[in-house]
């Protein structure tokens, strides 16, 4: 019997991978798949698709029980808030260990060493170290938690992909809003390992570690085994904007030093406070309190009405035009924190162990990727 | 004719009845709202509580419904025209929310049964009653745009729709996803601007469940401006134009969702290009409280439902065919990728 005979249970399914993975799982013929499903309202995407949608939660054992009983395999893209990495995790594995589990696909990251993975860290032997990152030390947390569940019995598989891209990806999506918005630039040249990881290769990973039996208990890096840096990947999508110029460079250095230099905690909280109140996010709150979703369309409405000119002074005054709140140094764009630490590591992951023991071959690289996202973008009307 | 203040029940009591219908029936002078109905009762007296309402919460409309002479179905999809038809038979009047029905028989039975006892039947299309839908009809009559081109008409972002019960994913009760969500909206304005549709073409996104997630139509009006072509096209997962656009000889009208209480035109005046933006001097009132006292005022004799059972029956025909003979929108980007996805493992020593 095919593992696609079995039923399948899906966490993270209204997310990017876990949405991908049901598609997949769908096309690949697989008879019965269940998805987790927290809010519903997010559902949109995997709604069209003939699986089962179940209502639940990584932070409510109890509503896992039921879809979980029957469930042969599990894979789990389930992510949350902090607390739900680790104790989501926790809880997904204590139920499984009580069923009929077979196989337990973990999708981890390759940020388990950090935004800025160290040197020595290009394969999977490498120890875990705290790396001072609330998300890369849950997912390591929550790793040990899939090792142990493994030691203890229940078949499980690690995956650590690293960029993940493709269709529905916010890293495509956010980075052509960023682009638009001049919110962008190349930091140390655009050298940066980018890791990309195109989402079908992934998947395919995913389900190599479901039809493979030498994968139990072992943890693999997933990229596309491209050399592709930060740079490639930006001016991917700058090419897909249409947009010519050079981007904006600055050197990592330069761009911790206007951190290391920002103002103390009186001045940087107020300026955060100006900044929040100015922000796209508070607006959409405000929007959902009935007065003030009242009284700020009808202000809109009346802002329509006035001209061009006008409204744009208006708009730079409230903050809606994104400049305003985009920090700067010496009028060239700064990227935020992470940005940076994510942008300048070295460390190109190797997928030998993944070649070697799941037989994973990368089918889709960067350029067929990116021109896949390209179409994706366009009838999303992101293009 | 109904002397006394309209007794009026509200069945289901999920996001919509929480935003709009509560809002609007507590804010008319003409309603006295007895019952709030829902299956969550607990979630109904917090709900009762949050506005200070005092009234009977229930979770079966049926021993009320000799209190109650007007009812607002606002039950999931798969129960308005069986809700419908029982409170009908029961002799109270009934504002349906959208759809009236999932299948376009079931709302001409509505509506038959209506007519039969006399009694309203409102279909609930509160975009009837936001000003640009009369802005629109005005534009048009006043042949501001000249002969009529074209138009597109464009609405979607991600699903945000807070459901209480979840219904909107299950084919069986909610009928079919984005199309009869909101297509029905946009169908019902664009069939009373144009005319009745004699030519469609219909694409969606629906992998096997019946909800599609995007939906995109070609249509044909045949009118009395003559024939109309537009596309439709709806989404809950991706940011649309999100705006109506219709192009005529002389000039163009947009219609922005951001702004339903305004209708822009634009044209061409001596080599110069002049945008004007109209408005309703009344256009503030909340669309919802209006397609009310539309219904209490039909109730009363003034008026006539808006949108009634057999009009909105013709939208759901439309939907109803366009699903029947769907097409699949091209997803180059969701097709399995060619190739071996794996070599053999290598044999390990």
């Amino acid at each position: 019997m095919s593992w696609l005979d079995g039923i399948i249970f899906v966490t993270g399914a209204t997310g990017f991978i876990g949405g991908r993975v049901c598609e997949r799982l769908v096309q690949a013929g697989a008879r019965r798949v269940r998805a987790l499903v927290h809010n519903m309202h997010r559902a949109a995407r995997i709604g069209r698709l003939p699986i089962e949608l179940c209502p639940g939660n990584l932070l409510e054992t109890d509503s896992l029980r039921q879809p979980l009983a029957d469930s042969t395999i599990v894979i789990h893209c389930g992510l949350g808030n902090a607390r739900g990495i680790v104790r989501g995790t926790e809880n997904l594995l204590s139920v499984c260990r009580e069923g009929k589990v077979k196989r337990f696909v973990h999708m981890s990251t390759a940020a388990v060493y950090g935004l800025t993975p160290p040197p020595g860290s290009e394969t999977e032997d490498a120890p875990l170290r705290l790396t001072g990152d609330g998300y890369c030390d849950n997912k390591g947390r929550a790793e040990r938690a899939v090792l142990r569940a493994g030691q203890h019995g229940l078949p499980v598989v690690i995956l650590r992909p690293s960029i993940v891209y493709g269709p529905y990806s916010a890293w495509s999506t956010r980075l052509i809003e960023d682009l638009r918005e001049h919110r962008v630039a190349l930091i140390d040249r655009g050298t940066g390992a980018c890791n990309t990881t195109y989402v079908d290769n992934l998947i395919d990973a995913v389900f190599a570690s479901l039809e493979n039996d030498e994968a139990i208990g072992h943890t693999f890096f997933i990229t596309d085994g491209e050399a592709v840096t930060w740079g490639d990947f930006i001016r991917a999508h700058r090419d897909m904007l249409g947009h010519k110029e050079e981007l904006p460079q600055l050197t990592g250095q330069d761009a911790l030093a206007y951190y290391k230099e920002r103002p103390g905690v009186v001045a940087g909280s107020l300026k955060a406070a100006n900044r929040i109140l100015r922000s796209r996010e508070l607006r959409q709150l405000l929007l959902q309190i009935p007065v003030t979703e009242r009284t700020l369309s009808a202000l809109w409405g009346r802002m329509q009405s006035l001209p061009e000119t006008k409204q744009q002074s208006i708009r730079s005054r409230v903050g809606v035009l994104p400049k305003s709140f985009a920090p700067s140094k010496n009028g060239r764009f700064v990227p935020d924190e992470v940005t940076i630490a994510t942008q300048t590591g070295t460390v190109f992951f190797s997928i030998e162990k993944a070649k070697r023991i799941l037989g994973y071959r990368p089918r889709i690289l960067f350029p067929q990727g990116t021109a896949l996202v390209e179409q994706w973008l366009r009838f999303a009307n992101y293009l | 004719m109904t002397p006394h203040r309209i007794r009026l029940g509200i069945l289901g009591c999920g996001a919509i009845t929480q935003m709009e219908h509560l809002p609007a029936a507590l804010a008319h002078p003409d309603v006295e709202l007895i019952a709030l109905v829902d299956s969550a009762t607990d979630r109904t007296r917090a709900l009762a509580k949050s506005h200070l309402v005092q009234c009977q919460i229930s979770d079966d409309f049926r021993p009320l419904l000799g209190q109650l002479d007007a009812v607002i179905n606002a039950l999931p999809n798969s129960l308005h025209a069986p809700v419908t038809l029982e409170v009908l038979r029961a002799g109270a009047h009934v504002l349906c929310e959208k759809p009236l029905a999932i299948k376009a028989s079931d709302a001409l039975a509505c509506a038959a049964l209506a007519e039969q006892q006399g009694l309203v039947l409102a279909a609930g299309m509160n975009r009837r009653f936001v000003a640009s839908h009369k802005l629109m009809l005005l534009v048009l009559n006043e042949g501001m745009l000249g002969p009529l081109k074209s138009y597109t008409c464009d609405y979607g972002g991600a699903f945000d729709w807070k459901s209480a019960s979840g219904f909107y994913f299950s084919k069986a009760l909610a009928g079919g996803g984005a199309m009869i969500d909101f297509g029905v909206h946009l169908l019902d304005s664009l069939i009373d601007w144009f005319g009745p549709v004699s030519e469609f073409s219909y694409q969606d996104d629906n992998w096997g469940s019946g909800i599609e997630a995007n939906a995109i139509m070609e249509l044909r009006h045949s009118g009395k401006y003559g024939v109309v072509e537009g596309r439709l096209q709806v989404s809950r997962t991706f940011p649309l134009k999100n705006r109506l656009l219709v192009q005529g000889a002389e000039a163009e009208a947009e219609v922005k969702v951001a702004d339903l209480d305004s209708l822009i035109v634009r044209r061409e005046i001596a080599g110069e290009q002049v945008c004007q933006t109209l408005r309703l001097s009344d256009a503030k009132t909340n669309s919802f409280y209006k397609q009310l006292d539309n219904f209490v005022q039909s109730i009363r004799g003034t008026e006539k439902p808006e949108v009634n059972g057999t009009q909105t029956a013709a939208v759901l025909q439309l939907i109803e065919d366009a699903y029947a003979n769907a097409g699949r929108i091209p997803e180059p980007w969701s097709e399995v990728p060619c190739g071996t996805p794996t070599e053999p493992p290598k044999v390990m020593a």
